[in-house]
């Protein structure tokens, strides 16, 4: 089914989805949209299912029902998940793992941790990794995303995607300052702890696990059909094309989207050595035509104890081979599917070619579009060794080293009969990174004092290198980008290749003592240098110290029995970062720029190409923390509260800097500062625990408030001033190049992303029976001037302000059942796809929403009036599982279980838009708009296997 | 069992670390650093005088003199009433862009202005660098006197014509000239002050500039000679009573007859000074080309007529020329086998000075007509390679010369309504939609030339027939008298879609005026919008930094 609504002010519905067994294999959906307004002036349409939807979906219920499956995680049961929740080290074991159909490790988190944010709109996985947030932004340049040390190796978001999620353990999420120092600058964000699974005991195991799923796309954007798109270009006299045809192109663009997942692992070993072996597949074709994924994953880790146990070696490889087909331009393809003219054929026509409206120049034919290719193939290789000596009872040294390599080829593809006119695209990017560091540990104990000491010191070293070619100018489209030289153009500048390294050396010494069991005091201090500091400023001290106290134990306590548990958490701490910037900033290098003629040649020339800064430091960044972990009714009900607020100064900024004398606009520099502070909070309720019976709800809520402080200071003696506004993100499309545009800015004084808009009153009918938007004079100088500075205002953020993650699973015998859902509040969306469709100005060009003949506004000005709220709450899956019983298997299998899991079945939010899970998160030009580039919201329906032998 | 004494391991992995601090110095490999660059006389002269070549033209937005959208050329064209950019349909209201330049109701929160005083600016202060830099390797590369004097004049000579631009444009400016100057010292020098030194260098330095022709390939293609700067004084002293004038608002402007230059050890008064540099460029060998369109042929090097160009070529250079991709009809480009954008066109005051006064072609006096229309311009029924076009809806495109408003959205003429920018010989080979063409970009050519003379000779009481009988007969124009209104038009005839109208109109006092259809433009009434405004980021950047009057 799909569901349109346009809608303004007030109105919400609810789109309710339910699944309902009657019988063996018959299944049944429901929709119930409720409509409730504050005032009447919302336009709203809604479409009944259709027939052939229906089928569709009792087809897909029938497959679903009678043998397949979902259900990703293996199922074995951990007891005091529960505890963890909310807090500021939250561990993810496999229990609390995202079940239902998982395309991606990161899908495992969503939603799972207060304050951490992993963006699944859409199916771009680049987009995805892209927006993990811990606590949100605090940095301007980068470095937003948390670390990601999988299995003691620094790596990043996209290696955590090349894992199955099998292979995990469990991830670990440590939020604040304390927590994340031992990991030094590059946890400034925030850390993920990946731990994989390792070989246990001396049994020999196999496993299988897998699933197969389905997806559809079940809403899309209500646009005129041919008949309708005739009408109104006659009725309002204007030269159209009627091509004949009824095509529905953004339904001509999708498919049936397939995923399945396939994991064998293998386990074994005696008392002194274990290993576990493992190979895994996943596959994703989405709902769009030609976008697909692919990754191939072995992992191998061995351990072995030698010397009467006084050494450990722990040994791990990992390999994965990722193949991403993706949309080139997700915005121009679905912006052409929903306006192109829809009497053209839903093919290419007689001769061919593919029909497509000269006029439109911003758009092409979406099924010419479809077949450029965007591919990556991305291999990751990675590798570790450990070594643990034990010298006596208190001391040992640890040694680690490890070597990961990742090659990333982008080829791309752009056929003749569209803008690019036959372009080739090949790139590769190799990167290698180098980690070692020994630390002696010491630990002892006498009395009621543990103390715990650690000294470290660790060198990483990172190289970049990366090649390109671009040709233009294809004789043979067949070819794609498998032979450039079909290519008859290499512009200056099509080809290029680079080097980048960067370094980094840090000492770390932590202090751990705990005082009967009830006080613990850990002071960590931690030296990081970075060449890409000049020679003052390349080294930074990072403290942090943190203290729990575990009241409960008190004896002031003992008597209140209701109470099981309680402790109070505080922590401060200094962390530096550097993400955002790149190698080689202080120093004054010259670039290759361009080709001029030269006496006679086209000769090359060298030049700088930024203003350099001899003067980079550290972004420092100090926080505090402070909360409490509590337990009621033999832990029936836990809690936990966090409040954290955090500083961050001499931020790493592009800057704004005077032209003259600067030969740049841009500087990057260290200047101005930003806050963030939040609540974090976490609640479990276990109510049913029994062994036939159990029922866990699960939920996590956080409030961030994020503030530009300033971005202006001291430079060399001189003070800085840059603007205090500029824009962060505009609109793009047909009359939207450049003027005033922009709708997403960053104001100092206020969150990052605000949206700063003229406000308008209303639709006003002109002299020509269309109507406009008519624009407040909010300055009151008698004119409308819309822009900066003028008649505009804050209009709120894009960022939200609350955001939860629920989970409820309940278990019947060796039934379960898990509910997942993911909300958040407080931010707008910017609707620019309805400012657009709702245009009448480019119509019969570009074609429009079937609401907008009635409407019929001739304007295009960015206000507020298509700016909505964008609170939601979205379903992300229910799961529905079975494991049989032990005494129904055979005596070599120790477990089997099936699993039902439908992904996306429902989102409730106010929202008109196609989905109100755009980029609220990542500050960049798609920031908080929904303009034209939304995927189509889609559900999956998955059935998983699982078995061990 | 192996003793490890434990204060042995901290001291130990402590003295690792510290030997691993050399690890930390940078060694880029994929670029050069500035100390080791200018390692010999011809790197010094190919990376500091050569490398500026990349800045005239362009390939992003307001990056460039010409052929780059949003920058120096649309501040001083589409804003006139020589061409406009109507709002069509959904495409081109972009914010309200355009229609602000057409009506002059631009801002001093106009980002595309601020990114034009950025790119002025960044080349400004790029020619500073390469004389900070020639400076300080002279004597340790040995550069010869001769060598030190050209490299010195040629960028000297492009940071003046760099000035030139920026102070016609944003009036009072700062003069910055030391590479190595402090935002604390940044602060605008008066007009007329900006105006004497530009004069002054390009004075200067002209002896030390070859005299070569720079639009021929060769040595000099493309560079700043002789007649460069030859050209730029002559057009500087042409518009003496304008640059001298540091309070335009006051309705009072020197007279030229009064402004004295001193010229080849003689004092000339402004109109005697553009008369001299004419006649010096005359005898470097530039003359009117037989035939007008030779001089925007696709091979136009072999012209003896253009003087200063932009080179082109599709395999080569990254300068990009948008505005034939950016002006006609997406039919007519795609006849061709461009993507173009279907905006710019000529304004309906430009159509009638051509003699276009009837917009059914049938109905004109093709006598009335002047000849350069034909050349300047597509209009009426649009024929590529002989065959007519198919406008997408299944019409013959033709194009309405007088069916030109500022919003044509809804019209029937909304998509073909207006005269189209032809002028350059249609490149088939061009790439990038046509904006990669051959034809290299005119800046400065010799038919300017003489219409300066005679504009010169007539302001100072003289006559300018002579100069201006050339220019209409080589296009088989009548004769027309040479007074200063019909020289202004004679002006918008030959040099149509070249940027100078701005210029004229300032010139002519006529820039504030509501010529064309300007009804919904700012009221001016003391010639304040003839500056544009110093931009807010610019002022909120250098407190030093003061508005515009009238701003």
């Amino acid at each position: 089914m799909y569901h349109e609504s346009v809608k303004k002010n007030d109105s919400w519905y609810f789109h309710l989805f339910l699944k309902k067994k009657e019988g063996e294999n018959l299944v049944i959906q429901i929709f119930v949209h409720i409509f409730a307004s504050k005032n009447s002036n919302y336009i709203s349409t809604m479409k009944t299912v259709s027939k052939r939807r229906i089928t569709l979906c009792l087809l897909l219920s029938l497959i679903v029902t009678t043998g397949l499956e979902a259900q990703n995680r293996s199922f074995v049961l951990s007891d005091d998940s529960t505890h963890n929740i909310g807090g500021s080290t939250v561990v993810i074991d496999q229990k609390r793992m995202n079940r239902g159909l998982m395309t991606n490790s990161l899908q495992a988190l969503t939603g799972q941790a207060a304050g951490l944010n992993v963006q699944t709109s859409g199916a771009n996985r680049m987009a995805m990794l892209n927006s993990v947030r811990l606590r949100g932004t605090t940095s301007l340049t980068g470095g937003n995303e948390p670390l990601v040390i999988i299995d003691g190796v620094y790596s990043n978001l996209s290696a955590l995607s090349g894992i199955y999620p099998a292979d995990i353990e469990s991830f670990t999420i440590l939020k604040n300052a304390a927590e994340t120092a031992p990991y030094g600058s590059q946890g400034a964000s925030g850390v993920i702890v990946v731990t994989t699974k390792k070989g246990q005991g001396a049994q020999f195991h196999i496993s299988y696990d897998g699933n197969i799923g389905f997806e559809a796309a079940y809403k899309q954007l209500d646009m005129l059909d041919a008949n309708e798109y005739v009408a109104t270009a006659r009725q309002l006299h204007k030269p159209y094309v009627d091509g004949g045809n009824d095509t529905d192109f953004q339904r001509a663009l999708r498919r049936t989207g397939f995923a399945q997942n396939h994991h064998i692992a293998f386990s074994g070993g005696s008392d002194k050595q274990h290993y576990r072996a493992s190979l895994a597949y996943m596959g994703e074709n989405t709902v769009i035509t030609n976008n697909s994924y692919r990754n191939f994953a072995a992992k191998l880790d061995v351990s072995q104890q030698a010397f009467d146990d006084i050494l450990t070696i722990d040994l791990g490889v990992v390999g994965s081979s990722q193949r991403n087909n993706d949309i080139f331009d997700e915005q121009k393809l679905f912006y052409s599917a929903a306006t192109q003219n829809p009497t053209y054929p839903n093919g290419p026509n007689a001769s061919g070619g593919w029909d497509c409206n000269i006029n439109a120049t911003q758009i092409n034919n979406p099924l010419a579009l479809i077949v450029e290719e965007d591919k990556d193939k991305v291999l990751n290789f990675n590798s570790h060794i450990k070594l643990n000596y034990r010298i006596g009872k208190d001391w040992n040294v640890t040694a680690f080293g490890s070597y990961s390599f990742v090659s990333s080829e982008n080829s791309q593809f752009k056929p003749t009969w569209i803008w690019a006119h036959g372009q080739a695209d090949r790139s590769e990017t190799k990167s290698e990174a180098w980690l070692g560091n020994i630390a002696v540990n010491w630990t002892h104990d006498w009395g009621v004092h543990h103390l715990a000491a650690k000294q470290m010191a660790e060198y990483q070293s990172h190289t970049t290198t990366a090649f390109n070619a671009t040709v233009r100018g294809l004789s043979h489209n067949t070819v794609t980008n498998n032979n450039l030289a079909a290519g008859s153009m290499r512009q200056y500048g099509a080809t290029g290749s680079s080097y980048m390294n960067d370094a980094l050396l840090s000492f770390l010494t932590q202090v751990d003592y705990r005082l009967m069991d009830k006080y613990t005091v850990t002071v960590n201090a931690r030296v990081d240098g970075s060449s890409m500091f000049a020679d003052d400023h390349k080294w930074g001290l990072f403290p942090s110290l943190s203290a729990t106290w575990d009241l409960r134990k008190e004896s002031f306590f003992d008597d209140f029995d209701w109470l099981s548990q309680l402790k109070l958490r505080a922590g401060m701490g200094i962390s530096g970062n550097l993400g955002g910037i790149t190698a080689y900033n202080t120093l004054a290098l010259l670039y290759p720029t361009g080709l001029v003629p030269w006496y006679g040649t086209a000769t090359v020339t060298y030049t700088p190409k930024t203003n350099p800064n001899p003067d980079l430091h550290w972004e420092r960044r100090g926080s505090y923390n402070i909360g409490a972990d509590m337990g009621f009714f033999r832990n029936l009900v836990v809690l936990t509260v966090e409040y954290y607020h955090s500083n961050t100064r001499d931020m790493l900024y592009l800057y704004d800097v005077p032209v003259p004398p600067y030969t740049f606009d841009k500087m990057l520099a260290n200047l101005g500062r930003m806050s963030n502070k939040g609540f974090e909070m976490g609640i479990g309720y276990s109510p049913i625990h029994k062994r036939d019976m159990e029922l866990n709800i699960n939920l996590n809520m956080s409030y961030q408030k994020n503030k530009l402080i300033s971005l202006s200071g001291n430079y060399n003696g001189t003070y800085f001033s840059a603007p205090d506004m500029s824009s962060i993100a505009s609109l793009n499309g047909a009359g939207f190049h450049g003027g005033n545009n922009n709708i997403v800015y960053q104001i100092v004084g206020q969150p990052l992303g605000v949206f700063y808009l003229p406000h308008c009153l209303g639709l006003v009918t002109q002299d020509d029976g269309t109507t406009c938007y008519e624009i407040e004079d909010l300055d009151g100088n008698g004119r409308i001037n819309i822009e900066d500075g003028g008649d505009r205002y804050i209009a709120g953020q894009a960022t939200p302000k609350w955001t939860l993650g629920s989970n409820i699973s309940f278990r019947y015998y060796d039934f379960d059942i898990s509910i997942q859902m993911n909300g958040a509040f407080g931010h707008k969306i910017y609707n620019g796809t309805s400012l657009s469709y709702m245009n009448m100005r480019g119509f019969p060009d570009y074609n429009v929403l079937t609401d907008a003949p009635k409407y019929n506004i001739n304007d295009q000005t960015a206000t507020d009036y298509w700016l909505e709220r964008g609170d939601y709450l979205n379903f992300d899956y229910i799961t529905v599982g079975y494991t049989f019983p032990r005494k129904l298997l055979s005596r070599h299998i120790s477990a089997l279980r099936l699993s039902l899991s439908i992904n996306n079945p429902a989102t409730i939010t106010g929202y008109s838009g196609l989905t109100p899970m755009i980029n609220s998160f990542a500050v960049n030009s798609t920031m908080g708009i929904d303009d034209k580039r939304s995927y189509p919201p889609y559900c999956s329906y998955s059935l998983g296997f699982s078995i061990q032998f | 069992m192996i003793v490890v004494r434990p204060y042995i391991l901290i001291l130990g992995t402590a003295m690792a670390g510290m030997a691993l601090t050399s690890c930390l110095d940078e060694y880029p490999k994929g670029e050069v650093e500035e100390a080791e660059a200018y390692t010999s006389v011809a790197y010094i002269e190919r990376d500091l005088v050569g490398d500026l070549y990349n800045y005239i033209g362009g390939d992003s937005p307001s990056h460039g003199l010409q052929g780059t959208i949003r920058g120096v050329y649309d501040w001083n064209s589409v804003t006139t009433d020589e061409q406009m950019m109507p709002v069509r349909g959904a495409d081109w209201d972009d914010g309200g862009f355009w229609n602000r330049l057409y009506n002059h109701r631009w801002t001093s929160s106009d980002g595309e202005l601020s990114s034009t005083w950025k790119y002025l600016y960044e080349v400004i202060s790029r020619c500073n660098r390469s004389l900070y830099f020639i400076d300080r390797y002279r004597y340790r590369l040995v550069l010869t006197n001769e060598q030190y004097e050209a490299f010195t004049a040629e960028v000297r000579g492009l940071r003046a014509m760099f000035y030139f631009y920026t102070m016609d444009m944003f009036g009072n400016i700062p003069l910055v000239t030391d590479y190595n100057t402090p935002v604390s010292d940044i602060r605008q020098s008066p007009r007329s002050e900006v105006f004497r030194f530009i004069f002054n260098e390009l004075q200067e330095v002209a002896p030390y500039l070859k005299g070569e022709r720079s639009n021929e390939l060769g040595n000099y293609y493309g560079r700043f000679t002789r007649p460069v700067a030859y050209f730029l004084l002559a057009k500087l002293a042409l518009n003496a009573e304008v640059y001298s004038d540091n309070d335009w608002t006051d309705g009072i402007r020197p007279d030229g007859k009064s402004i004295y230059f001193s010229v080849d050890e003689k004092q000339l008064n402004a109109w005697e000074t553009v008369v001299y540099y004419c006649q010096e460029i005359y005898d470097l060998g530039y003359r009117l080309e037989e035939y007008y369109g030779t001089n925007f042929a696709i091979h136009n090097e072999v012209s003896k007529e253009n003087i200063f160009v932009i080179p082109m070529d599709n395999n080569l250079y990254s300068n990009r020329f948008n505005y034939i991709f950016r002006s006609l009809h997406a039919a007519h480009g795609g006849a061709i086998g461009w993507g173009t954008e279907n905006g710019t066109c000529a304004t309906v005051s430009t159509m009638n000075a051509y003699g276009i006064t009837e917009d059914n072609p049938s109905k004109r006096d093709p006598g009335e007509i002047d000849s350069r229309y034909y050349i300047n311009f597509h209009s009426d029924t649009v024929l590529v390679k002989g065959q007519k076009v198919n406008d997408g809806y299944g019409n013959v495109l033709v194009y309405h010369p007088l069916e030109v408003a500022e919003n044509l959205t809804g019209s029937p003429f909304e998509r073909n309504g207006g005269a189209r920018m032809a002028k350059y010989e249609t490149d088939f080979t061009a790439s990038e939609d046509g904006t990669l063409q051959n034809n290299d970009i005119v800046l400065f050519r010799y038919a300017d030339v003489l219409l300066m003379q005679a504009e010169a000779k007539v302001r100072n009481g003289g006559s300018g027939q002579e100069e201006m009988d050339f220019v209409r007969s080589r296009v088989h124009e009548k004769i027309r008298e040479a007074t200063l209104d019909n020289l202004l038009t004679e002006r918008l005839l030959e040099l149509m879609w070249e940027g100078w109208r701005r210029n004229d109109l300032i010139r002519f006092g006529k820039f504030t005026e509501l010529y064309d259809h300007r009804v919904n433009a700012v009221v001016d009434n003391t010639g304040y919008t003839t500056v544009f405004p110093i931009t807010g980021d610019v002022l909120s950047l250098n407190p030093n930094m003061v508005q515009n009057p009238g701003y």
